[in-house]
């Protein structure tokens, strides 16, 4: 295949990984308690997306991030300065690049996350274990889990996280922001089918993303509509079901460094896909893949996919609002 | 060969002790933050005496709760793994005999999840289910290599190969169609992992530990006679049934315990007892103190390689133990033939 062997690993950790997430009741948001002080500093208590209570210093200084959606929130938050430490995955933006590496998000390296001596370590139920939150718990260190399932419950953790970090009219107005433009893209969507598409997670099996999957819930506000309507998160597909449903657009996510153009025209020549309308009339969309990141640039990304598969609905009237260049829908 | 004395027994046994010693200080030194010798001498001398507090609480914090519980783990899971493994190897006069090949590990890997579907909540439930798994496994395989009432070698390796095959096809299929927040973790268990060490009491393995191979150390002037054939053996006055039996079990449990805190840690259980034959010769007597303490060095070396080499990024033990086990092992075995 065209992916590089680097994407083709991470991409065969998240299925893995994904594949094994459970869903749960919904984030649960409770209002800070005031808490004892203790040392002479004042503490608060927050309950975090998986019910645990979480003691943390009121706006913690030094923050580790255990994964690459929730370094992209602090930074969106303007607490970028606050990064102490980030995972080997975290790649955006640039900047992220420059902090203390604690390795990947499955097994940090424990040793170097008390090395950081962090206020408080940022983890999140699907990419992160149990084990290592429990582990940091039980060295002292103070863990927030968040776990948002929709593009809504990104928008509610975003201003979650801004408040828990101490810097809640950042988080306030970060996420007004973005509920704006989901309003707004939901009233140029309204009243138009939504494609029906087949998102490629990976090619070599193929597989796709379930109902249940917050990238689904992605592709619905983008006005898309997942042929695929399996309760897995990532469900391994037979070509003859892709045939069988004969999707109106192939949805691809990929990391810049990826070669999207190299392997839609490898599809062109493969059995079976070859043979698919939208293969045969170039109906392909290709997004960043920070539509499968649960952090405030999926806006960008579902924007950006949006336009590709509805051009019309954001004809004239007005240009793009945010800073993306959208790219050709057609190839 | 050299005449098997209980002196040269006690000579080897201190000298891979004074190696292990040697590792676990490297490892307790060196990490994502060094520490000097004269620091840490100074630091585990103040903990041993009660005086933790006096100690910088980071060097505290990484030295004695993060390295030193993964060291004990490493050590123990070694030595079960490389026990098990000569074991396995006496009894089927076979070298390519391991819990791994034989389909035990397997078999503990399906007991440990499935305890962790139907008892994720009981304390301990994880290593009980893995024993469980682990007897069941060689239970099946011990049955499935029996053919005209005699245990076959072959047979038994077969049976091994196909159970081990099986029952990682049944954990294949658990881990695709339940979902569940403790899985996703096995998943990653799987591979073989220490970076993570679960608050097990490191007591209670060791104890296990020390019973199971006491009760093999009881066999080994048997298994010694076992090695030259099962009629030999018994002609000789062994009762091969029970030599057998004790083994068995003892090596499950063994296989169990290792599996159910550090999931498939490969090759220890294969390469250690090897390189202990070829470097003091297959006398079980000798083999069995000597595999236990070499299998504890071989994966505390391994796993301190493998948290340090691209450090702060970790590499999965399993990954070093074979990386570095293979051409060692190759090279010995080279070596030992001119």
């Amino acid at each position: 295949m065209k992916m590089t062997h680097k994407r083709a690993r991470a991409v065969a950790g998240w299925v893995l990984l994904a594949a094994l997430a459970a869903p749960q009741s919904g984030a649960q948001a409770a209002p800070p308690a005031p808490a004892s002080a203790k040392t002479g500093e004042t503490l608060v208590e927050y309950h975090d997306d998986l019910g645990r209570l979480v003691r943390l210093r009121a706006a913690p200084q030094r923050i580790v991030s255990l994964a690459p959606s929730l370094t992209e929130t602090v930074f969106a938050l303007e607490l970028g300065e606050r990064l102490a430490g980030v995972t080997d995955y975290c790649d955006y933006p640039p900047e992220a690049q420059t902090r203390a590496r604690v390795g990947g998000p499955i097994n940090p390296n424990l040793e170097q996350i008390v090395s950081l001596h962090p206020d408080v370590v940022l983890a999140t139920r699907v990419l992160n274990r149990a084990d290592t939150v429990e582990a940091l718990d039980r060295l002292g260190i103070p863990v927030y889990t968040t776990d948002p399932r929709t593009v809504e419950d990104v928008v509610a953790s975003t201003r979650r996280l801004g408040e828990v970090l101490g810097a809640k009219s950042n988080g306030e107005s970060l996420a007004a922001a973005m509920d704006r433009r989901l309003v707004d893209l939901a009233h140029r969507l309204a009243g138009r089918a939504p494609r029906r598409v087949f998102f490629v997670v990976w090619l070599d099996p193929i597989i796709s993303t379930g109902q249940h999957t917050f990238l689904a819930d992605a592709l619905r506000r983008a006005g898309a509509e997942s042929v695929v309507t399996a309760g897995q998160d990532w469900p391994q597909i037979n070509i003859e079901e892709v045939l069988r449903q004969n999707p109106d657009f192939l949805v691809f996510a990929g990391a810049h460094q990826d070669d999207p153009q190299g392997t839609i025209s490898s599809l062109r020549k493969r059995p079976g896909w070859s043979s698919l309308d939208a293969v045969r009339e170039g109906h392909f969309a290709v997004v960043s893949d920070a539509l499968d990141r649960p952090a405030p640039r999926m806006l960008d990304a579902i924007e950006d996919l949006a336009r590709q598969l509805h051009p019309d609905a954001f004809a004239p009237r007005k240009t793009p609002q945010s800073g993306t260049v959208p790219r050709s829908g057609r190839l | 060969m050299r005449m098997l004395t209980g002196r040269r027994i006690l000579i080897v046994c201190a000298a891979l002790a004074g190696v292990l010693l040697l590792v676990v200080i490297l490892s307790l030194k060196f990490g994502t933050r060094s520490i000097s010798l004269y620091d840490l001498a100074a630091l585990l001398f103040q903990a041993a005496t009660g005086h933790s507090e006096q100690i910088s609480s980071d060097f505290r914090l990484i030295i004695l709760d993060i390295r030193w519980p993964r060291i004990l783990l490493a050590m123990i899971v070694g030595a079960s793994l490389s026990v098990a493994g000569a074991s396995f190897q006496a009894l089927l006069r076979n070298p390519l005999a391991d819990p791994y090949v034989l389909g035990v590990s397997s078999g503990a890997a399906l007991g440990s999840i499935l305890s962790l579907i139907w008892a994720a909540q009981l304390p301990g439930a994880t290593p009980f289910g893995a024993f469980i798994g682990a007897l069941a496994a060689t239970a099946a395989v011990y049955f499935l290599g029996q053919r005209g009432g005699e245990l076959d070698s072959y047979t038994l390796l077969l049976g091994g190969i196909i159970a081990a095959s099986f029952l990682s096809a049944l954990i294949m299929f658990l881990m695709t169609t339940i979902s569940g927040r403790e899985l996703r973790g096995m998943a990653f268990w799987l591979m073989g992992d220490l970076s993570t060490p679960t608050p097990v009491n490191a007591g209670w393995l060791f104890l296990v530990l020390v019973l199971a191979v006491g009760a093999i150390y009881t066999t080994a002037a048997d298994l010694n006679l076992l090695l030259g054939g099962e009629q030999e053996a018994m002609h000789l006055g062994v009762n091969v049934v029970r030599v057998k039996l004790v083994v068995f079990l003892a090596a499950s449990v063994l296989t169990g315990l290792a599996v159910s805190v550090s999931g498939a840690i490969g090759y220890v259980g294969l390469m250690v007892p090897h390189l202990v034959r070829l470097l003091f010769g297959s006398d079980y007597r000798l083999l069995i103190p000597a595999t236990a303490l070499g299998g504890a060095i071989a994966v505390v070396s391994a796993d301190t390689l493998a948290r340090t080499l691209v450090s702060p990024t970790q590499l999965p033990v399993g990954a070093m133990t074979a990386l570095v086990g293979a051409p060692v092992f190759i090279f010995l075995l080279r070596r030992s033939r001119t």
